[in-house]
Order: C-alpha cells, then sequence, then structure tokens
C-alpha cells in the first residue's frame, strides 16, 4: 500500500471551494449531524439491544404470566392481569417508570457525548464543517429521538401484547369498570404521559455524560439518581419535596383510571419534567462549549 | 486568505494555560500560502496545542488567531472552510468501518465529500481495508485514514500534525512527495514534528517551538545560514592518528565516542578534505555517517535538547545528540 502522491492535486484543488455549513445550500447542521448521530446508534449493539427488549419483552411477560397463577398484586392494576389484557401494559408500566425507563434512556444518552471522549474522536469531529452548537444540538436531539421512540415502541407493544392477552374490560382504580376503547385510550395516554419525566432523565443524562467525560459516571449517575428518588419518596417528606423529584412524574398516570379522572399530579409532573430537562440542558451546553479539547502536547 | 497581510495563518501574542502550566507563551506564528511550513519543537513544546488552537479545539487566553485573514468571531460557522487535517493521532470510531468513518465526517461536511469516499481510501492505499472496522488498523492505516478524511474537505489549508508517525517508509516518502506537490498547486501545509530531517526534506519554511515560545522563525534557507556544522560518525583502523589529524585540520573538530570511533564536527567541504588526508596517511576509513545534520544541530542548541557543551548523550530514539556549541565557528581543537 503506498500513498498515490501525483492524485493528491484533484482532491486539492482550490477554486472548488470548501463545504460547509457556510454554503446556503447545505442543510441545518444541527439536522446531519442529528442524522448522522442515529446512523451511529443504529451500528451499537446496546441500542439494538434495548430496541429488541422493547420489541419482545412485553410479549415475553405475557407469555409468563399465562404459565403462573400468581398475580403481582402488590402493584397497580397487578391483581386483574388474568382477566383483562389492558392491566399488563399498566403493570409494565408501573415496573419500569421506577427504573427502566430511567435506565433505558440513560444507556444511551449517558454515553453519547462521553464516547467521544472515549474514543477521542471529539478532535475529529470538531475539526470538520459543524459547530459545536451544531454538534451539541444534532447529538442531544438524537438522544431524545432515541427515548422517544423507544417509549412509542414500548407503547405499541405492550398494547398489542396486552390486548393479545385479551381485550376483557379492566376494573380502574377508583373501582369502576372501564371498558375496552376506554381503557385503550387510557393505556396509550398514560404511557404517553411518562415521556416527559424520560425526557427529563435524558437531559439528566447528557448532563452527567458531558461533565464527566466518562460514560460509565454518565449512565450510572442517573441510575443512581433514579434509585435515591424512590428512597427519598419513603421517607415522609412534604408535597412540594415529592413535586420537585424527577420520579414523581411516572405515577401521575394514576389519576388517569380513578374515578373521577384528575390531572393535578400530571401537570405538576409537567412541570417538574420541564425544570429538570432545562437546567440539565443549559448546564451541559455551558460545560460543552468553552470545553478545551486535548491540547496540551 | 487576508487582503492586508498575505498570510493564510496569522497568530499573534497566542498564550494558553493549562493550570499552572504555560503551554504557549506570547506566540506570534504566520503561514504564507502554498508553502510547507514546518511547526518543529521537542515533545512539550506546546505544537500540537497551537495547531489545536488553529482547529478551535482549544481556545486561546490571550492573543489573536486569523485563518484566511479572519477571526473565529468574524467567520463564524465558516472558521474551518477550506482547512482539514488532524491533531495528534487521528481517531475514529472502532466499530465502524474505514469506509464508513469516512461517510460518518464527509456527512458532516456536506457538499460533494460523500462522493470522494472512495477515490480517498484508493488513493491512501486503504481500499483493500475499507471494510474492515477500524479497531483492527494500525497506526499507520489510522495515519492514512486521517489523510483519506482531510481530502474529503479539498483543503486549502492543510494541518497535519506528526503525519509519518506509524508510517511505513514508502508511505512516508510517498506523503513527502504528495506534501509538495500540494504546496506547488497552491495549497498551504502546516506540519509538525520533531524530526528535523523530515522536515528539511519537505519544509519550505519553520517555525521552532521551545516551551512555548518561538525559538526560530523563518525560511528553511535562512536557517541554514545559521545552522552550526554537521556532526559526523567516523571509525578508523587507528583513531589516535585520526584525531592528530583532526587537530591539524582546519574547520575540523574530533572526539573519542564512548561506543568507540570518532564524532566528527565539520562542515562537508573541511571534512572531505579531512578524510582524503586520513586515507592519505594509510588510515583506513572503516565507516562514515552523517550522524547529525547543521538543521537538526541548530534545532537541538535552539531547543536545549543538546545538554552542555561537550556532553553528548542518546535521545531515547537512539538518535546520537551533539554537544551544544556556543556559536557557529569552526572548532579545530578536540574540546577536553
Amino acid at each position: 500500500m503506498t500513498l498515490a502522491a501525483d492524485q493528491w492535486p484533484a482532491y486539492a484543488e482550490p477554486a472548488a471551494g470548501p463545504a460547509g455549513p457556510s454554503d446556503p445550500r447545505q442543510r441545518s447542521g444541527t439536522l446531519v449531524v442529528w442524522r448522522l448521530e442515529l446512523a451511529k446508534l443504529r451500528g451499537q449493539w446496546r441500542v439494538r439491544a434495548i430496541a429488541l427488549m422493547c420489541l419482545v419483552g412485553p410479549f415475553v411477560i405475557v407469555a409468563g404470566l399465562n404459565v403462573q397463577s400468581a398475580t403481582p398484586g402488590d402493584t397497580a392494576f397487578g391483581q386483574w392481569v388474568h382477566t383483562s389484557g389492558f392491566a399488563i401494559p399498566m403493570v409494565i408500566l408501573g415496573f419500569g417508570g421506577q427504573w427502566l425507563l430511567p435506565v433505558g434512556t440513560a444507556v444511551v444518552a449517558g454515553d453519547i457525548f462521553s464516547s467521544e471522549d472515549h474514543f477521542g474522536t471529539w478532535k475529529t469531529i470538531l475539526t470538520r464543517s459543524r459547530s459545536r452548537g451544531e454538534l451539541f444540538a444534532g447529538k442531544f436531539l438524537a438522544a431524545l429521538t432515541f427515548a422517544t421512540a423507544t417509549m412509542v415502541l414500548l407503547i405499541i407493544t405492550d398494547l398489542l401484547a396486552g390486548l393479545l392477552a385479551g381485550t376483557q374490560p379492566v376494573v380502574g382504580l377508583g373501582g369502576q369498570l372501564v371498558t375496552a376503547s376506554h381503557a385503550t385510550e387510557l393505556v396509550v395516554v398514560s404511557w404517553l404521559s411518562v415521556i416527559p419525566p424520560v425526557l427529563g432523565f435524558t437531559a439528566l443524562a447528557i448532563f452527567t455524560s458531558v461533565a464527566s467525560r466518562n460514560s460509565a459516571v454518565g449512565i450510572g449517575v442517573p441510575v443512581v439518581l433514579t434509585l435515591a428518588f424512590q428512597v427519598v419518596t419513603l421517607i415522609a417528606l412534604p408535597a412540594w419535596g415529592q413535586q420537585v423529584l424527577l420520579s414523581t412524574p411516572f405515577t401521575a398516570w394514576h389519576g388517569f383510571w380513578e374515578q373521577p379522572a384528575y390531572v393535578g399530579p400530571f401537570l405538576y409532573g409537567l412541570l417538574t419534567s420541564a425544570v429538570w430537562f432545562t437546567l440539565c440542558s443549559a448546564a451541559a451546553w455551558l460545560v460543552f462549549r468553552r470545553r478545551t479539547i486535548g491540547g496540551a502536547s | 486568505m487576508t487582503e492586508a497581510t498575505g498570510h493564510v495563518v496569522e497568530a499573534r501574542g497566542v498564550s494558553k494555560w493549562f493550570g499552572e502550566t504555560t503551554a504557549l507563551d506570547a506566540v506570534d506564528f504566520t503561514v504564507t500560502p502554498g508553502v510547507v511550513h514546518g511547526l518543529l519543537g521537542p515533545n512539550g513544546a506546546g505544537k500540537t496545542t497551537l495547531l489545536s488552537a488553529l482547529f478551535g479545539l482549544v481556545l486561546p487566553d490571550e492573543g489573536t488567531l486569523r485563518l484566511f485573514g479572519r477571526t473565529r468571531a468574524e467567520a463564524g460557522p465558516g472558521w474551518l472552510d477550506g482547512v482539514a487535517g488532524f491533531v495528534e493521532t487521528p481517531r475514529f470510531y472502532p466499530y465502524l468501518s474505514g469506509r464508513r468513518n469516512l461517510a460518518v465526517l464527509a456527512g458532516l461536511d456536506g457538499g460533494d465529500a460523500a462522493a470522494l469516499i472512495d477515490q480517498a481510501l484508493e488513493r491512501t492505499g486503504l481500499a483493500g481495508a475499507r471494510g474492515r472496522k477500524v479497531k483492527g488498523y494500525s497506526l499507520g492505516m489510522r495515519q492514512r485514514l486521517g489523510l483519506a478524511a482531510a481530502m474529503l474537505r479539498r483543503p486549502r489549508l492543510l494541518i497535519l500534525d506528526e503525519p509519518t508517525n506509524g508510517m511505513d517508509p514508502a508511505g512516508i516518502r510517498d506523503l513527502r512527495t504528495a506534501l509538495r506537490q500540494l504546496a506547488r498547486d497552491g495549497v498551504t501545509v502546516v506540519l509538525s514534528s520533531h524530526n528535523m530531517t523530515q522536515v528539511e526534506e519537505i519544509c519550505d519554511a519553520v517555525t521552532v517551538l521551545h516551551r512555548g515560545k518561538i525559538a526560530f522563525a523563518g525560511r528553511l534557507d535562512a536557517m541554514r545560514a545559521d545552522a552550526p556544522d554537521p556532526v559526523w560518525r567516523l571509525r578508523t583502523g587507528d583513531d589516535g592518528a585520526a584525531l592528530e589529524q583532526a587537530r591539524r585540520s582546519a574547520g575540523v573538530k574530533a572526539e573519542r565516542h564512548d561506543d568507540g570511533g570518532l564524532v566528527v564536527f565539520a562542515a562537508q567541504d573541511p571534512m572531505d578534505e579531512y578524510v582524503l588526508t586520513l586515507a592519505r596517511d594509510g588510515v583506513a576509513i572503516r565507516g562514515l555517517e552523517l550522524d547529525v545534520t547543521p538543521l537538526e544541530s541548530l534545532f537541538f542548541q535552539l531547543t536545549g535538547e543538546a545538554g552542555q557543551p561537550g556532553e553528548t548523550r542518546q535521545t531515547p530514539a537512539g538518535l546520537f545528540i551533539p554537544p551544544a556549541r556556543p556559536d557557529n565557528v569552526p572548532v579545530t581543537e578536540e574540546v577536553p
């Protein structure tokens, strides 16, 4: 293998001019980075593993419940898993909201920035035609896209797995009987209601990833915080104390299944998630924008 | 490039500190168009920090940097348009193939970069490895992939940090030829190195950095004019007679080397005369090699790498480093 020196000049034609964001024909740099980050994510085994779990996990749970008579009676809807398929996605949401969903998003978001540190590739991509702002926004959007796509996939597979188990009406948390059509709506709305806190955890994981430059910390800190929030909720916190925890919005869907239904916790949860999301995003950008990449010779 | 100064790269009073460490100390650094400009210095001199600052990877604490006459603030997102290269060893995503890595970078560049990927791989000799994951690449292959990645940007300014690291001799030879060709076609090349010999063979101008400061900046021919005598390793059949002859020869200084043989400081012509005289006197010449070129000698003096006068030592790479000399006056007597 030798460098074909005489063929270099064909590339180095100054008249051709540079490509880059200053060219108005170029697409938005953020979208370019977002698309490339998604392509990179598709190449990672952990992303594929999470997607596979979302795809088949609910069906495996349904199969598991079918071969045993016991029920997870200590969780909401747990006692109804053998009588209505609509109870199954809600039991999964009850478990998942505790730690599975934060962990799932942190696995990607906590690594998406620090993996560049790990591989030493910041200096490779920052010497191309995209600004730090575009790279930050593109990566951030890719992490949010992954989190949202995972949630949408889970909503679909959970609902399908539940429908496979049975479409009988289900008993709501207020003791009322909920018809199949209304239960379908409530299952979807309940799952949608946890997307804001999932995105809050995504921003938190991104911040820890940016600040620590270490994937283990980027993934681990949100997971530890999730567990810490659970411990704290066992303490007799005042109401406002519960509301500022990012784990609290994961249970806001309970109000949708009460008789009469109420949305107060959901709205508080929306605000809490928005505050966490904004603070973590801003902090991540402030750390990232003036970071020195390598440099000391 | 800037109309006002004609410089492709212009750094004025650039300083950078990492905690208590001064990486760059009020550095003035300019590069004119269409030249191959060497940035020289020992490890820790600040070469990589300066190149990183050019790429915007490191933000200077003081001073002004201009590429093509524009500061980063003036250029905005187009700061690196027309600029390509790498600092330190080129790094890529190990879980992607060489081709896929270039596709990611071409995607960031936009334009017709993606259409150049296969040609770039071909021309850097990586066509056969395009589908292999980068984690299986050798250091030399990663250097080549770094060059291929630079090619995608059709650079007008190519910045390369130690580009020959890990390359085989044929690759180094071809890279030198390619960079000279690029310069002839109007591309400006800035390359860092700690190897003076490589720089001599390829560069038109050099800047020597030492402990974050400029030790020398100028054309290579100007540097040659300031350079001390080269250093030769001489093995003879009678070192005592050869030493005695050196004392009598104008412009020649010799001393014994710890590993045997002699170390001779002399310009080309006095050295030729000295060797011919030895032969006429019946002293067998068993070996003669140029150990340190004049520019290497000057480099070592500028960077304080030569130690004290009369002291000789070996670099980690085994290169013989001559004793520092206070001036360029030919010496005819052996240093005690």
